[in-house]
């Protein structure tokens, strides 16, 4: 919820006129995600049988890592008065250029697997910040709304995608690739948990401890006082963008390594799915709020409905509506 | 009994405070009050409007003159309080019940369809009807045409109201309040963005209306407006009617009845010594740009502890000479030196550096980031060049910043943390005026630096100024509000059509004068 209202709700407290129902309608922002978690935690733990198991609830956290890294950069993207719909296909892209370049320097380079994993993370990055370039040029310097520039992204890249792999997955990725970051573990902790911690705590102390956080917030919150307090606010919308291209190719990168091929089709529900979790943590589609941590556990609210719903047997179109139907709820309930 | 807090002895403690016993009112505003939340806007206000009468509501932004009259007009419904009118005893519930007892009001904010001529924004909603039931374009432009010789306004019944200047528009919208006479007409500073020849032929229409036997309610800051045209004049202060004076009171009585305190106690003695030229500005000619005249030609210097004044017409291109100076505005000819170093910005980054801090005038707008925090928006550009410049955030050292910067304006320093849209216009307009030290600057050019700030918290402001004046630097004030300009100005320029065509010194200042050189 944003300070705005947090002052609204003390003065009103002040005057000591404050009904529980004003409380709830006030704070229903802030409510909305502990009060879903909870519904959801209780529902499937009575509904979903196995929901409630130290097994299943690790499963859902390793589930999570994936979109949890999309939203993360989501989360950038947002808060800088921006949307980046064409997160999914940057994440299929980086899955099949990256599978088929390491694909063919594995078969080139045997004997040096690693050389070749480094390279195919490297290039499946620098796809990613390309996209994003993109996206932050045509939002901040052509002006064009970021919900046309990515959607129009998407369908370019999305065809660019299956005009590389044809459609069909891609086979020849170097094994150390898929054993390392895709199911190897760290100190106990699964390789992709970790990299996802690193993220979580990297773009916290990114927009809470640093300049530039501010100005996303300020470009956010106002791009043109943030521009007339000397925020070269094109610089800072690029920026945002590149990060959440970069998060998606690393989403990417650990779906390759975890299906061990290039896919064409890893990413189709990401868009929705990141854009959901940063809406029931209260983040603004209008720009200049959101915090890290609510990202986070929105994004495992997601998949914890989807895993409860799984455990419930009642399908994955279910799970889609479900998704879609929480979406609209969280936009319902943030409305000013 | 509202007499008992005016302190001036040119008061008429007439019955209800008004000067006509014997007529009967037209209409009567009893113990009207307005509240939004805990902040009262209205306080209890009795009034009495007589016909052909111009009655002058006189006070600050935010004194409760607009939240007055948009509840005469039906716009607004009062909290408690009611009107009398005819056998009506009650609020008027809707603009359409207001205009049924012939009460129009003509508000700053126009009601006019831009895509639309003028002969047909006139007759909305009234369109004449020709053969076959279909609309007659040559009866709505002969029914204009009628109307604004009538009212002797230089308008075009077939020019599209959106192409023109806000002066037009302001005529058409009075248009549209005449069409049947009213009974009682409010005019909300109708002249604020007229033409000298338009305010001409506006003042002579009031006259006509008023011997035709129309009551009056007309709001305006200009001094002269009021002995011209009023009989008149009610003073509000803080959303409390505070009394009614002829309008032949003098200036500095109104003032200091609107302010409720001498004007020495406002304005800060204005600092003596001059030092070198901080601000050249040589030959200055901008791009031109859709909507305001292209500047041109402009020659200037401020020094060290000087304030230049920068007065005209909104749209006279004097906000678009502060924003070249800040790299906002693209320079065609002459050049712009801070210190005797030539300016070279295309961003305000650039003028940052340079030493020079611009203050806008629309702080939601352009000054403000609403829903971050006001400490947050204080020190934004100290990010970057002020004392706790750095990739990383030093939290100690701008809490310390933060707190010497809210002194420095007089903000609640246990307030910083709430988002800047949750205060009060001053306190917002503090959070942008502190911004400006947030790092070292050498020029400063405040658009506007007061407007929407009640009285009450423009002192600080102006003890702001006057501190940046001490440490030496050089202020460009570009303002509308002339008191301020006089009370606060070394010298003034007056920008119209984008040039600068007269310079005053101080004591040359004369409201009538000055204001001449508008049009």
């Amino acid at each position: 919820m944003t300070t705005a209202q947090t002052t609204e709700v003390i003065d009103q407290q002040h005057t000591g006129s404050m009904s529980v129902l004003d409380l709830i309608v006030t704070y229903r922002q802030a409510l909305v995600l502990p009060c879903l978690f909870i519904l959801a935690l209780v529902g499937f733990s009575i509904g979903a049988p196995g929901f409630f198991t130290l097994d299943n609830l690790l499963n859902v956290a390793r589930q999570s890592v994936y979109l949890m890294i999309v939203s993360l950069g989501q989360l950038v993207v947002l808060i800088v008065g921006g949307l980046d719909l064409s997160v999914g296909v940057i994440a299929a892209l980086t899955s099949v250029v990256s599978a088929l370049v390491m694909a063919a320097l594995y078969a080139a380079f045997p004997e040096a697997p690693w050389m070749v994993v480094i390279l195919g993370i490297l290039v499946g990055v620098t796809i990613g910040a390309t996209v994003g370039l993109v996206n932050g040029f045509g939002s901040a310097i052509l002006r064009i709304p970021p919900f046309m520039m990515t959607l129009g992204m998407s369908s370019v890249i999305f065809g660019l995608t299956l005009f590389i792999s044809g459609g069909v997955p891609i086979y020849g990725i170097p094994p150390e690739f898929g054993e390392a970051f895709g199911f190897g573990h760290l100190f106990g902790i699964p390789v992709p948990t970790i990299v996802a911690i690193l993220l979580i705590l990297a773009v916290y102390i990114l927009l809470e401890w640093t300049r530039f956080g501010r100005h996303v917030y300020a470009v956010g919150g106002n791009v043109r006082a943030a521009q007339l307090s000397g925020v070269r606010t094109e610089r800072v919308i690029i920026k945002a963008f590149i990060i959440a291209g970069v998060f998606a190719a690393i989403t990417g990168l650990l779906l390759t390594a975890r299906l061990d091929t290039g896919e064409t089709n890893i990413g189709t529900s990401l868009p929705l799915e990141s854009i959901a979790a940063c809406v029931i943590a209260g983040v603004s589609l209008a720009g200049g709020t959101g915090r890290t941590f609510n990202v986070v556990i929105g994004t495992i609210l997601i998949i914890l409905v989807q895993n409860g719903l799984n455990l419930m047997q009642v399908g994955a179109y279910a799970s889609t509506m479900t998704i879609g139907a929480i979406l609209v709820f969280a936009m319902a309930l943030s409305r000013k | 009994m509202l007499a008992a807090e005016v302190k001036t002895d040119a008061v008429d403690t007439g019955a209800a405070g008004q000067p006509r016993p014997g007529a009967a009112p037209l209409l009567q505003v009893c113990g009207l009050t307005k509240k939004y939340g805990n902040n009262i806007a209205l306080n209890n206000a009795d009034l009495a409007f007589y016909p052909g009468r111009v009655h002058v509501l006189f006070g600050e932004n935010g004194s409760g003159k607009s939240t007055f009259i948009s509840m005469v007009a039906g716009a607004n419904q009062p909290t408690s309080g009611y009107l009398v009118i005819d056998d009506h005893k009650g609020p008027f519930r809707s603009v359409n019940e207001a205009r049924s007892f012939g009460v129009r009001a003509v508000f700053q904010e126009f009601s006019l369809v831009p895509q639309l001529t003028v002969a047909q924004n006139l007759v909305l909603g009234e369109e004449p009807v020709g053969s076959f039931g279909l609309l007659s374009s040559e009866e709505a432009r002969r029914r204009a045409q009628a109307l604004i010789d009538d009212m002797g306004f230089d308008l075009s019944p077939d020019a599209t109201v959106g192409e023109l200047t806000r002066g037009k528009q302001q005529m058409v919208e009075i248009g549209k309040a005449l069409q049947h006479v009213p009974r009682l007409l409010i005019l909300d500073e109708p002249t604020a963005s007229l033409s000298e020849h338009d305010a001409r032929a506006l003042f002579k229409l009031v006259k006509r209306l008023k011997e035709k036997g129309v009551a009056i309610i007309y709001i305006t800051h200009r001094m002269h407006e009021i002995a011209e045209l009023g009989d008149e004049v009610s003073i509000l202060r803080d959303g409390r009617l505070i009394g009614t004076v002829p309008a032949s009171t003098g200036h500095d009585d109104l003032i200091e009845l609107m302010t409720g305190r001498a004007l020495s106690e406002i304005y800060p003695p204005l600092n003596e010594q001059l030092g070198d030229v901080k601000l050249a500005i040589k030959g200055l000619s901008l791009a031109p740009a859709p909507g305001v005249p292209t500047v041109s030609g402009i020659d200037l210097e401020v020094r060290a502890g000087e304030i230049v004044g920068i007065a005209g017409l909104v749209g006279c291109g004097k906000s678009e000479l502060g924003q070249a100076c800040f790299g906002l505005r693209r320079i065609t000819k002459g050049e712009i030196l801070v210190d005797g170093k030539l300016l070279r910005a295309s961003h305000p980054a650039d003028a940052i550096k340079a030493g020079v801090w611009y203050s806008p005038a629309d702080r939601k707008n352009d000054g403000l980031a609403l829903g971050r925090p006001a400490g947050e928006n204080m020190s934004l550009s100290g990010l970057t060049w002020g004392e706790i410049a750095g990739q990383l955030l030093k939290p100690r050292k701008e809490k310390s910043l933060l707190g010497k910067l809210s002194g420095s304006v007089a903000f609640p320093v246990p307030r910083l943390g709430e988002s800047a849209g949750s205060f009060s216009g001053g306190n917002q307009q503090k959070v942008l005026l502190a911004k400006g030290l947030a790092q070292d600057a050498t020029v400063y050019i405040f658009d506007e630096p007061t407007v929407g700030v009640d009285m009450g918290a423009r002192p600080a402001i102006y003890r702001y100024m006057a501190d940046l004046l001490k440490a030496g630097a050089a202020i460009l004030l570009i303002s509308s509000d002339l008191s301020e300009l006089f009370g606060l100005s070394h010298r003034l320029l007056v920008m119209n059509e984008g040039r600068i065509n007269s310079e005053f010194s101080r004591d040359e200042f004369d409201e009538h004068h000055v204001l001449d050189k508008f049009f």
